[in-house]
């Protein structure tokens, strides 16, 4: 069977390279860039391989903005077949994004199997998974580390606290993948070239009612460590010891 | 206020009681294997899921349940929680909150904080949210004054199948209750080399751990060792770092602890502003000082 796959790309704002403003702790956001979530990039390293060993067509959604070209043609180049910009996202909403994502995935229609990362970096909210399986009423095959699909039905394998186990479900389903899963592929200079002339398909979400929470603060955690930095190793060494017996007795 | 809890462990189940029972009546759902070891927590009425448990089935299964006469459905943050809480909040309308690690209620309203910006920034919010996923971790648990009244709920058929499962090996780490943490970071070099920190760990009667390359990436460490953001959180007495640099989604997961100690050949490395004692050098010259000064 061939599959039509569907991947959730994300993209966020570099955390790397956020700094907090050392007097007030406000993170410093202006003129930092957007980069494709890593797990998202995993997922497309997943739909990819799916493709090549099934046959079939890998398309992506991003919801996102007018600045989501680029992570858009970052997966035409790893072979995504199509993609899909819907902008109008305004963040921290996931309840929202799902609506809007499953939304454009009925409205594609015929899919076999929609893959995302199973918690993004910035947030790690995790939910976005069960909220599209949920919207989509289809099956969820959580946290994988490794994909087959035979015929209709599509194996997964994952890694919990106390088994490793093998679930399975008929398509469609959606699946979210774990870090661990594969090494996303650096496509070569061609692949990149070719990317860039490839269509996008832009589209513009509807504003809807859902209630976004009222942000009180966002400010960098304080510390309070002391610290008492030694680079004299044995007075170092005393300092620790104390502070150590201290807390064993 | 009244809450309904769900988590697949009897740890976490029983720090949310602790914490959520300070604020009304509670009660809770859990897995059946969990059910004895979380009756005495201050829960009123405690629910046991039979069967296998996928998200599907027991998000069905507390969607059965009244949860209009809820005011907030909490859940844990695990694997499987998390899955719910989406599910839940698809099927229901109703939006989520998620990782959060400190609550407070007042005038009607709820505030919650959690770690944002990948950890860099914690976000203090009041939201009208009807769910919400908690850090596991984020409360610790204490006996309440009576025994729940139980009742067993049977989980209905997944779509999911399972085919295969190969448990594993009951670890007795569990290093989220360790008083003592000795932690080791890509600074280590090589798996070969944690042998040579093991007088550290048997000196202070500590638990290892480590960063997410040492477990996750290199595989030098199990999983269940890994401090940091998609790790465990832990708060020991004492945390010792080696060689971990302190990227900000490793001090996330320790920023718990009480004395916090570093040991890291570069003295610009960021764990030495969130530590109290760090001590610039050789981790293979600084263990076996420290541990002959411990045991004298």
């Amino acid at each position: 069977m061939s599959l039509n796959i569907i991947v959730l790309v994300k993209q966020i704002i570099d955390i790397d390279q956020i700094r907090n403003d050392p007097k007030t702790g406000e993170p410093l956001l202006q003129n930092i860039p957007l980069r494709i979530e890593n797990l998202s990039k995993n997922a497309i390293e997943a739909a990819v391989q799916l493709k090549e060993k099934n046959g079939g067509k890998v398309v992506c959604i991003i919801f996102g903005t007018d600045r989501s070209n680029a992570a858009m043609k970052e997966a035409y180049a790893m072979g995504a077949d199509e993609g899909y910009i819907i902008t109008g996202y305004s963040g921290n909403n996931p309840y929202r994004t799902a609506k809007v994502i499953s939304g454009k995935i009925k409205a594609l229609g015929n899919n076999s199997v929609i893959i995302m990362g199973n918690q993004s970096a910035d947030s790690y909210t995790g939910i976005l998974p069960g909220l599209i399986s949920a919207m989509l009423d289809v099956p969820l095959l959580g946290n994988a580390v490794s994909i087959e699909a035979a015929g209709e039905v599509l194996k997964i394998r994952r890694v919990l606290d106390e088994s490793d186990e093998i679930i399975s479900s008929g398509a469609p389903c959606v699946i979210s993948v774990t870090q661990e899963i594969n090494q996303p592929r650096l496509p070569p200079v061609l692949q990149i070239m070719a990317a860039g002339r490839k269509p996008i398909n832009i589209e513009q979400a509807e504003s809807d009612g859902t209630p976004v929470p009222r942000v009180i603060s966002n400010l960098a955690p304080k510390s309070e460590r002391k610290r008492e930095i030694y680079e004299d190793i044995d007075k170092g060494v005393d300092a620790a010891s104390r502070a150590i017996r201290g807390e064993i007795r | 206020m009244k809450f309904l809890l769900f988590a697949d462990d009897a740890k976490s189940l029983s720090g949310l009681a602790t914490r959520f029972r300070e604020d009304g009546e509670v009660q809770a759902v859990t897995v059946e294997s969990e059910i004895e070891q979380c009756q005495n927590y201050g829960i009123k009425k405690l629910y046991g899921l039979k069967g296998k448990a996928f998200a599907d089935n027991v998000s069905l299964a507390i969607s059965g349940m009244d949860l209009q006469s809820y005011d907030l459905i909490v859940i844990s943050s695990s694997p499987l929680g998390r899955e719910v809480a989406g599910i839940l909040s698809g099927k229901l309308n109703f939006p989520c909150m998620t990782e959060v690690f400190e609550i407070s209620f007042s005038g009607g309203k709820m505030i919650t904080k959690r770690f944002f910006f990948g950890g860099k920034t914690i976000m203090q919010e009041e939201s009208s949210s009807k769910i919400i996923t908690v850090t596991p971790g984020s409360f610790d648990s204490s006996p309440g004054d009576n025994t729940a009244e139980k009742e067993t709920i049977d989980l209905g058929d997944s779509r999911v199948s399972l085919l295969e499962v190969k448990p594993k090996e009951k670890s007795s780490t569990n290093i989220e209750n360790a008083s003592i943490i000795v932690s080791v970071g890509r600074g280590i070099g090589k798996k070969e080399s944690i042998e040579s920190i093991m007088p550290l760990v048997e000196a202070t009667h500590g638990e290892l751990a480590g960063s997410r390359p040492v477990c996750l990436d290199y595989k030098w460490l199990s999983e269940e060792r890994q401090v940091g953001l998609s790790g465990k959180k832990v708060k020991p007495k004492v945390y010792i770092a080696l060689g971990i640099s302190g990227q900000i989604q490793h001090i996330a997961g320790m920023r718990g602890a009480k004395i916090v100690i570093a040991v890291n050949k570069d003295k610009d490395a960021p764990i030495f502003q969130e530590c109290d004692y760090g001590i610039v050098g050789d981790l293979f010259q600084v263990v076996p000082k420290l541990v002959e000064s411990l045991r004298k």
